[in-house]
């Protein structure tokens, strides 16, 4: 992927983030959130990411441990939706790239197969743990 | 590299790359030493039907990205529920020349050495 492609990519998607909290906040008033997921539509089963939304909404009102509760990718998410847009801005600012480096620095780590496997023991139990939930 | 050879692997491999590669590719492999033949050989490439199939049924966990190597996608797509559906869907369309376009860029890196 080229530069400004992931440039514009990252800023667009944190951008519709941002529109979606907004809009699933004002619309948020079960406990069970507000189902989009197609595989939770289709299937009546959680899939791993389900109430990220929740546990990003839980963050940014400065609820960490009930973020975790809910999903903790909801940490994750928060942390890219907070940080990518202003690291983008400075590199772009300061005519560097360093947003592009670290993530090729990140995907190349992430390849790595003891990494690799790691991460996908924990989704997995990030998953069984939702669906323990019922999130 | 001859071209009875050459023909032959693009004879071969042609669904791994979109059509405009494949003129690409041969120029580049007829410009070639033998020695890089076998290299050639072992070369192994992702099947874009393959990459499709696995992007209808788990691309909502990014894993169809995770396959073709875009491993950072695949973490967003798999963090985002597959862009909460329509990101999945619009992969459905994507994934094949996406898998191609890394074939190329795998052919690249792999015969410029």
């Amino acid at each position: 992927m080229t530069k400004s492609n992931l440039y514009k990519l990252t800023l667009t998607a944190c951008l519709l983030a941002y529109i979606w909290l907004f809009y699933f906040s004002n619309n948020y008033n079960s406990p069970k959130g507000f189902p989009v997921c197609l595989v939770k539509n289709v299937t009546d089963i959680p899939c791993p990411s389900c109430g990220t939304s929740r546990a990003v909404l839980h963050f940014f009102n400065l609820e960490l441990f009930k973020s975790i509760l809910v999903n903790p990718f909801g940490v994750i998410v928060s942390f890219i939706m907070i940080i990518a847009p202003i690291w983008i801005i400075a590199d772009f600012l300061f005519k560097k790239e360093s947003f592009y480096q670290f993530y090729y620095k990140v995907e190349k780590t992430i390849q790595k197969k003891p990494v690799a496997i790691i991460l996908i023991i924990l989704v997995i139990a990030n998953w069984i743990w939702n669906i323990k939930k019922n999130i | 590299m001859e071209s009875s050879k050459v023909d032959m692997f693009i004879m071969t491999n042609n669904k791994f790359f979109e059509a405009h590669h494949l003129m690409v590719v041969r120029e580049r492999l007829i410009n070639m030493d033998d020695s890089k033949w076998a290299t050639l050989q072992i070369l192994q490439f992702k099947d874009p039907t393959t990459a499709l199939l696995i992007s209808i049924f788990a691309g909502v966990y990014g894993i169809d990205r995770f396959y073709i190597g875009d491993t950072g996608l695949g973490v967003g797509k798999l963090l985002t529920c597959g862009g909460i559906g329509i990101w999945a869907i619009v992969d459905w369309f994507l994934i094949q020349g996406a898998t191609k376009e890394k074939n190329m860029e795998y052919f690249n890196r792999s015969m410029m050495q």
